[in-house]
């Protein structure tokens, strides 16, 4: 239990506000802009436009901040890392200075900067996954992938694809949680003694791990063909996408706030 | 010696604001050479009562003592409890990963460090427990045996161990009838031969009935009955609110009394109904 419950998963948080009910591709779309967007950011002043943009979908959304604070604590390290670097490698005029150690003015610029760049293309990718389910999330990517299946890229299948992948994770998780208990029961000991000794003991469990999973993998399979699923036929939905209105305006906001970064990069 | 629990509370999410309770005072008493049955609808909390008797899971509140010794989340105890106690769990035979019958078997063995000699012993003995030929079957992969048969490896793999106390999670779910009553009475005369203490988890009142002279009953996580198999589906109302259905033999005796009959059946097992009922007929002068 404890392996899939520390574990989450695409970091769904699930919820009715506009953000979640807007469409996942534009979503999609949109994080995708708001990405570029901090990567054309040269200053730091030049990201308000996205952080005002971010500010406003994640106080409508109302998702917890704690949930965004948790997306944050993987890259903490690399956070704190690269701060820690560009404080105090960064050559230029000294502020502060205790032996070789030393500050400076361009040092503290520059790590606001990547600190602001890092943060805010995180809480873009947490705002998406958290308000969007993977499965609407995969068909999103499908549709942003469907121009590209005029040049031969199954699309449709690399869809599916993912949205099996996602879907049959907590239930591996769940399969190795019971394979490690028998093996346990029978006197293994999992990741204890030497390397190789150490590298062994994983063998029980991957091993019934692989072959549970072909099967599945073969059940899957004749379960899908048997309802009728034939690869490059074409698929409908169970859930129709309907335009909201809530979607123009993350497209205008999103088209608002990349402008803003542009203009204001080239001109002031 | 004996299993004992006091008390024993376990919550899945302790603290969480969606904690919840697995097991609720639990107090049971699993005395040496016993075949105990546990019963109880799906989610009253068999498979966590299991967990906590090698020390896969550990109480939130009150005592597991397997022989005197408190299981604890300490490497002695913990290796102290598994080799006491062994499990089978729902479909063992997924647990498999060697490349011959011998090597899946002598596994446990040679994790509780028996000597080479001991090793070829255990697995020779355990097969023949489960009713397997070893020089027949020790070869073969794991993987290109019957259903049946990989069931019965994986309880032989088990019971190579040589612990005293046997845990069988439903070691009969999906095996054919000829199977099911084959892999039991193996496991009643091991217990009859070697004085291992079988615990057995299972859905099939029958079985339970025919097998088990006592019962432990779980409902919602806590014990609603524990005692004489016999007692227990006697009380019809008892079963019935526990959520479990009466063995075959146990609801036609009741039906015949209901009607006013006269006809004793014996209801220890569905054979022996039947046999105590075709004397009945006789008697009355019947075909």
């Amino acid at each position: 239990m404890a392996l899939s419950r520390s574990f989450v998963l695409g970091q769904h948080y699930p919820g009715t506000s506009v953000v979640h009910r807007s469409g996942a591709l534009v979503k999609l779309v949109s994080t995708i802009a708001l990405m570029i967007g901090v990567f054309v950011a040269t200053k730091t002043v030049q990201y308000i436009p996205i952080a005002v943009f971010l500010a406003l979908g994640i106080g409508v959304s109302r998702i917890p901040l704690r949930f965004f604070a948790r997306g944050l604590k993987p890259i903490l390290f690399l956070i704190v890392l690269t701060v820690v670097v560009q404080v105090f490698f960064t050559p230029g005029t000294p502020i502060w200075q205790f032996g070789f150690v030393r500050i400076t003015r361009e040092g503290l610029g520059l790590a606001g900067f990547i600190l602001c760049r890092l943060v805010l293309l995180t809480l873009v990718s947490v705002l998406l996954t958290a308000s969007t389910s993977p499965i609407e999330l995969t068909d999103a990517v499908s549709d942003l992938l469907k121009p590209l299946s005029h040049i031969g890229l199954p699309s449709a299948e690399i869809a599916l694809v993912m949205s099996i992948a996602m879907r049959f994770v907590p239930t591996i998780l769940e399969e190795t949680e019971r394979i490690i208990r028998a093996q346990v029961s029978r006197g293994a000991r999992i990741g204890e003694g030497s390397l190789i000794v150490r590298m062994k003991s994983f063998i029980p469990i991957l091993i019934p791990l692989f072959v549970s999973s072909f099967r599945r993998a073969d059940d899957l399979a004749v379960a899908m063909e048997a309802r009728g699923f034939r690869v490059g036929s074409p698929r409908t939905r169970y859930h129709a996408r309907h335009f909201r209105s809530f979607d123009a305006f993350i497209l205008l906001g999103t088209a608002a706030a990349l402008s803003g970064v542009v203009l204001w990069r080239l001109f002031l | 010696m004996s299993i004992e629990l006091k008390n024993v509370d376990y919550i899945y999410d302790s603290g969480e604001p969606f904690e919840y309770f697995a097991l609720r005072g639990i107090s049971l008493h699993i005395d040496d050479g016993a075949f105990v049955g546990v019963v109880g609808r799906t989610g009253s909390g068999k498979s966590t009562l299991v967990e906590h008797l090698n020390g896969l899971l550990f109480s939130t509140r009150g005592d597991v003592i397997v022989d005197s010794d408190i299981v604890r989340n300490e490497r002695a105890v913990l290796a102290k409890t598994r080799r006491r106690v062994g499990i089978v769990f729902q479909y063992p035979e997924d647990q498999f990963f060697a490349e011959t019958i011998f090597e899946e078997v002598a596994f446990g063995c040679r994790n509780y460090g028996f000597s080479k000699e001991q090793v070829e012993e255990s697995v020779h003995k355990a097969m023949n427990t489960v009713g397997l030929d070893p020089e027949r079957f020790l070869p073969l992969s794991p993987f290109q045996l019957s259903g049946g048969e990989q069931r019965r490896v994986a309880i032989a793999s088990v019971i190579a161990m040589g612990q005293k106390y046997i845990v069988l999670d439903e070691p009969t779910a999906g095996l054919d009838s000829g199977s099911k009553l084959a892999v039991l009475t193996e496991l009643e005369s091991l217990r009859q031969t070697a004085n291992v203490t079988v615990i057995l988890v299972s859905h099939n009142m029958d079985e339970v009935a025919e097998f088990c002279k006592e019962v432990v009953v779980l409902d919602e996580g806590t014990v609603t009955f524990q005692g004489s198999t016999d007692a227990f589906f006697r009380d019809a109302e008892l079963v019935e609110r526990t959520g479990l259905e009466l063995p075959e033999s146990y609801r036609l005796a009741r039906a015949l009394k209901e009607c006013g009959s006269t006809l004793a059946v014996n209801e220890g097992s569905t054979d022996r109904m039947l046999d105590s009922l075709r004397l009945c007929v006789s008697d009355l002068g019947g075909a």
